[in-house]
């Protein structure tokens, strides 16, 4: 490349591009922020926990048709045994996913790297008590599937 | 993408993507992303949009992947702007458009803004395939194999792109001086 072809690299490299706006670094520090990145699942944690414990001790409303219970005759045991929660159904919802481009993995090889994030929910009832339990907690999933060019 | 040797320059931006202060990194290196994403663009503000979903997926996913993470982040802007040249969503009218090109690509240089505004006027009639490299090349700091990768374009390509980009930026400012 002749010389004046350089100071003219040379000129250009000296421009300097306009800046983004605050607006952007705003949206960007937004996005960023901690208490942005908390997923809303960590929120729905301890809700799920709270409505749980409430249906686990909260007395079952008695009918006026229902006779009322024999408070002499009812087994001593039968109140103090732990209630026994076993699971009755689960999901995993997808709510975010991400295709991160592809990568070069360790060994040199490309691949794809998907990002997903789940909740995943766990039903759990007392078949005795019919209280039920219900659990929910986020899942981030990374994969990367190795891919070749032909 | 292949990702390219250690440079003094990688190195220095990974030990700067160590730390925490993206703000630090974003204010260095925004405006040549910016710059970047303008030119696969139709707007400033639809650049700003790819630029921030590049730079908030690259900061909490891709940044402490091996490689230059220039290159890996201009990937994914491109990618990006691809995605929002193809949706129909996003539209915005002709006036909007007009305006948007009009928007300066660099900073009011002290001084010398006449001679700034001549080479970004000419910046602005070279071909697109032109402009786009001669941008990857000085501002986004890719090299010509990353370019020719980026592009899906030979390396020879990539390079006499640049360099047509140059000369016609020489003539178009020699003609300029001379008729000014």
């Amino acid at each position: 490349m002749d010389k004046e072809l350089q100071d003219l690299e040379n000129e250009l490299q000296a421009l300097m591009p306009k800046q983004p706006t605050a607006q952007l670094t705003r949206r960007i520090e937004a996005e960023l922020s901690p208490r942005q990145r908390i997923a809303w699942a960590w929120v729905a944690l301890p809700l799920a926990a709270a409505v749980a414990l409430l249906f686990a001790f909260y007395p079952e409303p008695t009918t006026p048709n229902r006779p009322a219970p024999n408070l002499v005759s009812a087994p001593v045991a039968e109140v103090t045994t732990p209630p026994v929660f076993k699971p009755v159904a689960t999901q995993n919802l997808l709510y975010d996913a991400q295709d991160n481009g592809i990568v070069t993995l360790a060994d040199g090889r490309k691949g794809r790297q998907v990002s997903r994030s789940y909740v995943d929910t766990v039903v759990w009832r007392d078949p005795q008590s019919r209280a039920s339990l219900t659990w929910s907690v986020p899942r981030s999933e990374v994969r990367v599937t190795p891919i070749s060019f032909q | 993408m292949t990702l390219s040797k250690q440079t003094p320059v990688t190195r220095r931006m990974e030990a700067t993507l160590n730390d925490e202060s993206w703000k630090n990194w974003f204010q260095h290196y925004g405006p040549k992303l910016l710059l970047c994403a303008r030119q696969w663009t139709r707007s400033y503000a639809d650049a700003e949009d790819v630029v921030q979903e590049a730079f908030v997926r690259f900061w909490c996913h891709q940044r402490h992947l091996d490689g230059d993470p220039r290159a890996l982040l201009i990937t994914s802007i491109r990618r990006s702007a691809i995605d929002l040249a193809r949706s129909n969503t996003r539209r915005t009218n002709r006036e909007e458009n007009t305006a948007a090109a009009n928007e300066p690509y660099f900073e009011p240089a002290i001084g010398t803004d006449d001679r700034s505004l001549l080479i970004e006027a000419a910046i602005r009639r070279l071909p697109a395939p032109q402009r786009e490299v001669l941008t990857l090349k000085i501002w986004g700091e890719l090299t010509f194999e990353q370019i020719a990768e980026e592009l899906a374009v030979p390396l020879n390509t990539a390079a006499s792109r640049y360099r047509y980009a140059l000369a016609a930026l020489r003539n178009e400012l020699s003609s300029a001086e001379c008729h000014g």
